[in-house]
């Protein structure tokens, strides 16, 4: 990180300096790892994650910087930046997308095509729940959602791990073969795009019968 | 965002709903979908001669997807495989008025036609060799 521009010492964010108290303004594309401190890499430790977050809210926090209009836009700004790299990182799913991305891997229109035999399967998890919007309580296609429901959570979970296992020890971004681990990556981050929408379906679902 | 006149119309009475015998060597089977959304859309061809006698689909999305669809179906029946493989998304953009964020709807709507046509293709194939 450079020196802070007001008083020469070694900024412990790049959104603020910890010295002096001045704010600081990286550039737009400065991805969320760096905003935090952190490398680019597929796990994050929670904790620390935590810790930065609120070290850095209090330093760039509005209320700190109001006595003129430009500093509080850009303490707001900053601290806008800072829970947009924050819900980021914190999320398995779109951390490893934003990986991914940082490394020049393809994107959900790049990578689109899925086997059919998977597509068969998501039209299948659909049909299960159209078969449970209108069933009684305890039902045959009732229960059949919930054994549904687990095996699809089972299966995000397990696709979460392959996924940080795939990415696993990037960057850097010379790795031997790149391309085709974040091809991989992108493919089972598609899977997890069509389980997450069909687990919110069920929750919603679940929702509605309850409200009835 | 407001649905089209059109869109609506297919949304509440799709057309071509249902299924058709997969196993048959008369019938085609497309399955895609879209990664961006989760939407996901089957449409099954059935050929006569190679002239498509009947279509059916079964899309779980958006008012824009079923409706993509729904219209493709319509479209294919009478049709010859090969002049079904003609149809483009763009028509389909502009016989529904599809906003530019809904597009990709309607490529899946194309797509599934060809999926479909590949999948009977390959049929033929395999019970002539």
């Amino acid at each position: 990180m450079d020196p802070c521009p007001q008083c020469g010492a070694a900024p412990t964010s790049p959104l603020a300096c910890s010295a002096c108290g001045a704010l600081l303004d990286p550039p737009a594309d400065t991805d969320p790892w760096a905003l935090f401190g952190l490398e680019p890499g597929p796990s994050v430790d929670g904790e620390r994650l935590r810790k930065e977050l609120r070290r850095v809210s209090r330093l760039v926090h509005p209320d700190f910087h109001g006595s003129d209009a430009a500093n509080r836009d850009l303490a707001e700004r900053n601290s806008a930046r800072l829970n947009e790299a924050y819900e980021v990182l914190r999320d398995d799913y779109a951390r490893a997308d934003r990986l991914v991305r940082l490394l020049g891997g393809p994107d959900e229109q790049a990578e689109r095509q899925m086997p059919q035999a998977f597509l068969m399967e998501v039209l299948e998890w659909n049909e299960a729940v159209e078969e449970a919007r209108d069933a009684a309580p305890g039902s045959p296609p009732r229960a059949a959602l919930d054994a549904l429901s687990d095996d699809l959570q089972a299966r995000r979970e397990a696709s979460l791990a392959e996924l940080v296992v795939g990415l696993e020890g990037l960057p850097p971004a010379d790795n031997p073969g790149l391309p085709e681990r974040l091809t991989e990556a992108r493919k089972l981050l598609n899977a997890l795009r069509y389980l997450d929408r069909t687990l919110a379906d069920i929750r919603e679902l679940r929702l509605e019968q309850a409200a009835r | 965002m407001a649905y089209s006149d059109k869109v609506l119309d297919h949304y509440n009475n799709p057309r071509n709903v249902g299924a058709l015998d997969k196993s048959s060597s008369k019938v085609g089977t497309g399955i895609v979908g879209a990664p961006e959304c989760g939407d996901v859309m089957k449409l099954q061809i059935e050929v006569e001669g190679d002239r498509i006698v009947d279509a059916k689909f079964k899309t779980f999305g958006c008012g824009s997807a079923i409706a993509s669809s729904s219209l493709a179906t319509e479209w294919i029946k009478g049709k010859t495989v090969d002049e079904a493989l003609e149809i483009k998304n763009t028509a389909i953009v502009e016989e529904l008025s599809l906003p530019p964020v809904k597009i990709h709807c309607s490529v899946l709507a194309e797509d599934a036609i060809k999926s479909a046509v590949r999948d009977y293709k390959e049929k033929q194939q395999e019970s002539q060799s």
